[in-house]
């Protein structure tokens, strides 16, 4: 963004081609934003019009559909829905942090018997379905009574089963310079404290994105709370918006269902808003980097 | 979602790097070494063992069983194998899998690598319209997005009248068994944003000497894309290949939300994870689900080797990378 | 819900930061596993199928329970049908299911079979639960092989719901007694007239063949299997086909786009068959009016009807057999509760309840007077407990009859697909 203010005004063809490319560009733009720009528009519209009325925005925009939801649904308010995902995508990004880059410093940085071994067992597990696992560990959280906990849905984010996070950090702990360390094993460092106050900080950009990263997946998350909560009041966000539509024996609320998508969208735009750098120079790299 | 490339080349590098390593890792600080990186490691072993590699033992062993959670598990050979063949909706949730992949996927890459190309053509607003484009990749996989779809593809809404107006009626995609899987296809390229970024970074690897050269010789833009461009980001290509592909097996969410739960009409969007979860937790036929996944990793293992052994062919890596 | 379980999840999020251990457990604290405490409270967890509206009736009359028995709290959690038997069923088979909840005709067999139903019989001995003051020995619905598995909360019955609005148009008035042909010709009649289709999809709800079935003298299902035959049923679904493809019958591309919604209420069809109690649905959703006629005959009688119902069940497995039955008893006896819940899961069935709660709004009192009418005319038979396996059968042919319509499969191939789904239910 900050390149468009600094280059001075092309002229003749070069300036043509410059126009043709942004009208392609906000074209393309255009049909990609169309849904979240609806979404918006829609959140505004009684619910008969939502489906069939062409007009992004309406004539006469309504706020009862917002307002329906602060009475909640089903007695249960729908913040209690919001504290839900927020618990479990900070809880999911503490998780992330510290077991991921524990395991990543293993392998980055310690030399020990059987790395290989583990790192391409770890590898595998990156493009391992996760269906494969889904029945056997449901059994399992089911004999130790944990359905309907969270403790399913958290237990492997404090255990580095998410490869991908782990590997992330690797790369970017093998790229720090090795001397950094040397010199502070000969001050007599062990390795919880080249971990902790020389390894971590310099990480900070890779921590950054695995959490936001994390937080948003967690947001997002369908699967696990549909398999693993049964209670409306422990609900995430995710499972409050289908109470929604799932309404059987009693009319959907359409107006109600939309109004509450956009705001469960809101976080996750903000987010990307406030840390888009982060993310898309993080999703970049782990491409590229080796 | 940024892995494989690396993998790639890397993993030969560091067992050599290993195998030079070895003689350090004797003797007292090798012993010392050793506890270190196991106790560091021990929460992902912990995870690995109790959450990886317990639960695909067990899977495999479910899946020649008889188990509905209410009995013990009772062998029964390749039963829920043969079972899977001879049953039509098993077939029909592998066809529309594979219908789903092998359309969304090529569709998604395609246009994250034009739109790339046409932002690596221009500094200007690029890292706006690289933000903008990525930004469904972050929420496309929310239920928010899947009833924002459905309600798009409706009888009435915006994609049934535009289609109208250019001619070929065909109502609403959501209720139509011939035309509801493109909804979903719609959705996934829809995210194509997460793949065009990779690509662009690999655009900007591309040494622009290269192409001058290339301009020096007479070269066209499509000749210059096909024997430079395509060559020089066939990493980043295979890489994304890879990611897609075996994503794209798994999709669930998106349509469990679009097709309200039912995975249909007429089984239409029964996608496999969504059969799977229809035998495991609705009809607690759970040996089958687990076989049907042990099929499903089969599927996905064939194709990584598929991939990983075409790419001698056609991934060209720079010796000098690192 | 309540703020009890706020404190403990702000005590959670407080501990997510100290560290993974203290996290699971505090989780797992949440899960709780309804016991006695300190003080002789003893905790009862109760779930149940429905939405919004009932949630906040149960919740009304809970809290009236809770008044009357300071002793005991319920905590209560709840899902939509389907997800609802998904995970009553995980929770069954870990040994785990709720102490009371919603049941069915359908699921009786199923899990008596596996040991998760309570016999009430014992408890109401032992005066903790009555059995006495209910309508039209409704309670008959609840026993299978001389148990008391269940107690009904309210009746109901199949009926034909109809878009009053466009039958006027049509000019078509359906009368007792009348026939499928009349129905049929009336379907046509509103389809020329109107423009709109006469039925939703008749032909794919599971209720409604049965009774056409029962007319016939057979059943859907018997003890332990289907009361039908392949050529029963692929003669019901290729005349239902043709009346899709006539334009009769609403095109279930359409209807499977209105969902949530119905296609009646949606103005895409100009009658639907379901349970009366569900009547209610249709005026809120639609803006229509709408109103309830009979189920046509063939003989110009005989209807097939029989009252079905919700019940309430307890768990075998429940360590507070007492307080479960206490709790059932007052929630299908308590005057108060019945004036809360009123027709929500069917005309009340107990006669203390039905008597208290007097409808208000036209459509609860058509539909009592529906099924005062129904029951008048003597043509209610009997409901038998269905086989172990009816929900999937249920289930199954929703799915491929529904499917069927989209012409993507032959009607030989639907019927053969059905009845091998079937027999694999019934032995699962």
């Amino acid at each position: 963004m900050s390149a468009t203010t600094t280059k001075p005004p092309a002229l003749g063809r070069k300036h043509t081609g410059s126009l043709v490319w942004h009208l392609g560009a906000l074209l393309i733009l255009a049909v990609i934003l169309y849904p979240v720009i609806w979404v918006i528009g829609a959140s505004f519209k009684p619910s008969k019009d939502i489906i069939n009325s062409l007009q992004l925005f309406p004539g006469h925009p309504i706020l009862s559909n917002f307002k329906g939801l602060a009475d909640g649904i089903a007695d249960i308010k729908i913040w209690t829905f919001f504290e839900n995902s927020l618990f479990y995508a900070l809880g999911s990004v503490v998780g992330i942090l510290v077991s991921c880059s524990l395991t990543a410093y293993a392998f980055a940085r310690i030399r020990f018997a059987g790395r290989n071994l583990l790192f391409s067992l770890m590898i595998g597990t990156l493009l391992l379905p996760y269906h494969v696992l889904l029945i056997p560990q449901y059994v399992m959280f089911q004999k130790l009574q944990l359905v309907n906990t969270y403790v399913p849905l958290l237990i492997g984010k404090y255990l580095a089963t998410e490869a991908f996070f782990v590997f992330l950090m690797v790369q970017f702990m093998r790229n720090l310079p090795k001397e950094l360390d040397e010199a502070a094993r000969l001050d007599g460092c062990g390795h919880l404290r080249i971990y902790w106050s020389i390894v971590l900080p310099l990480c900070r950009p890779a921590l950054i994105t695995s959490a936001i990263f994390t937080f948003i997946n967690a947001w997002n998350d369908f699967m696990g709370p549909l398999i693993y909560l049964n209670e409306p009041g422990k609900y995430t966000v995710s499972l409050g918006l289908m109470m929604f539509r799932d309404s059987d024996g009693v009319a959907a609320n359409y107006g109600g269902m939309i109004a509450m998508s956009l705001v469960a969208l809101l976080p996750v735009l903000l987010f990307f808003l406030a840390f888009q750098r982060y993310l898309i120079d993080g999703m970049a790299t782990s491409g590229l980097k080796g | 979602m940024g892995t494989a490339v690396t993998l790639v080349k890397d993993s030969v590098p560091t067992t050599r790097k290993a195998r030079s390593a070895a003689p350090v890792t004797k003797g007292r600080r090798g012993r010392r070494e050793n506890l270190a990186g196991y106790l560091f490691m021990s929460p992902w072993i912990a995870g690995f063992l109790l959450l990886t590699a317990g639960p695909m033992v067990a899977s495999l062993y479910f899946a020649f069983t008889d188990y509905n959670l209410f009995n013990s598990p009772k062998w029964v050979g390749f039963d829920n194998f043969t079972a899977m063949f001879d049953d039509p909706r098993w077939r029909k949730s592998v066809e529309v899998t594979a219908k789903y992949v092998v359309i969304g996927t090529p569709l998604k890459l395609l246009l994250a690598l034009g739109v790339a190309l046409l932002l690596a053509q221009s500094r200007r607003g690029q890292a706006f319209y690289r933000a903008a484009f990525y930004a469904p990749s972050l929420i496309g996989a929310s239920v928010s997005i899947g009833f924002v779809w459905r309600s798009l593809f409706s009888d009435g809404a915006v994609v049934d009248r535009t289609q109208s107006f250019l001619g070929f009626h065909v109502g609403g995609w959501v209720g139509n068994a011939d035309w509801v899987l493109y909804c979903l296809v719609a959705l996934t390229v829809w995210q194509f944003g997460a793949p065009m970024v990779i690509f662009l970074a690999g655009l900007k690897q591309v040494p622009r000497e290269l192409y001058e050269a290339a301009e020096m010789d007479g070269a066209g833009p499509f000749r210059r894309f096909w024997s430079i461009t395509l060559p020089m980001i066939s990493p980043v290509l295979f890489f994304n290949v890879l990611l897609e592909t075996i994503h794209s097996f798994q999709i669930f969410g998106s349509a469990y939300v679009v097709s309200n739960t039912y995975c249909g009409p007429a089984d239409a969007t029964l996608v496999y994870t969504c059969y799977l979860y229809q035998k495991g937790f609705k009809d607690a036929q759970m040996g089958f689900a687990a076989a049907m996944a042990w099929m499903l990793l089969l599927a996905v293992a064939l194709v990584t080797a598929v991939l990983f052994w075409s790419q001698k062919k056609w991934v060209h890596y720079e010796e000098d990378a690192r | 819900m309540g703020t009890g379980t706020n404190v403990e999840r702000r005590t959670v999020l407080k501990a997510a930061g100290v560290s993974a251990v203290t996290l699971g457990l505090a989780a797992t604290a949440c899960g709780g596993n309804g016991g006695t405490s300190a003080d002789g409270t003893v905790t009862i967890r109760y779930s149940w199928w429905g939405a919004e509206e009932r949630a906040k009736k149960i919740n009304q009359s809970i809290a009236l329970f809770e008044k009357k028995y300071p002793k005991i709290k319920v905590k209560t959690d709840f899902q939509t049908y389907q997800s609802f038997w998904e995970k009553f069923q995980t929770q069954a088979a870990g040994g785990n299911p709720p102490d009371v909840f919603q049941n069915a005709v359908g699921f009786l067999r199923k899990y008596d079979r596996r040991g998760i139903l309570l016999d009430l019989n014992s408890q109401v001995k032992a005066g903790n639960l009555s059995l006495d003051h209910f309508r039209a020995g409704v309670t008959k619905v609840g026993e299978v092989d001389g148990k008391q598995l269940g107690v009904p909360v309210g009746s109901n019955t199949m009926a034909l719901v109809i878009d009053k609005k466009v039958f006027e148009r049509a000019g078509v008035d359906p009368a007792t007694g009348w026939t499928w042909d009349d129905y049929f010709k009336a379907l046509k009649t509103i389809h020329d007239k109107t423009k709109v289709p006469g039925d939703t999809g008749y032909f794919a709800i599971m209720y409604l063949y049965d009774l056409y079935l029962r007319q016939n003298g057979k059943a859907f299902f018997t003890k332990d299997g289907l009361g039908f035959d392949k050529s029963d049923l692929t003669e019901w679904w290729t005349d239902g086909y043709g009346r899709v493809k006539a334009g009769i019958v609403t095109d279930p591309k359409i209807v499977a786009q209105d969902q949530p919604k119905s296609s009646l209420s949606a103005g895409h069809g100009a009658s639907e068959f379901t349970w009366d109690n569900f009547t209610v649905r249709y005026s809120a959703e639609g803006s229509s009016t709408y109103g309830l006629a009979p189920i046509p005959t063939m003989d110009g009688k005989h209807t097939g009807q029989y009252l079905a119902s919700l019940m309430l069940s307890a768990s075998a497995h429940t360590s507070h057999p007492k307080e479960a039955a206490q709790f059932i008893d007052f929630m299908v006896h308590d005057p108060a509760v019945g004036t809360i819940m009123g027709y929500d899961r069917g005309i009340l069935a107990s006669t203390e309840q039905y008597a208290a709660f007097k409808p208000t709004d036209t459509v609860s009192k058509e539909i009592a007077q529906y099924e005062d009418t129904t029951a008048k005319s003597g043509v209610l038979g009997t409901i038998t407990p269905h086989p172990s396996g009816a929900d999937t059968v249920e289930a199954a042919f929703l799915r491929i009859g529904g499917d069927l319509g989209q012409g993507k499969t032959k009607v030989t191939d639907a019927v053969k697909q059905f009845f091998t789904e079937s027999q694999a239910a019934f032995q699962a």
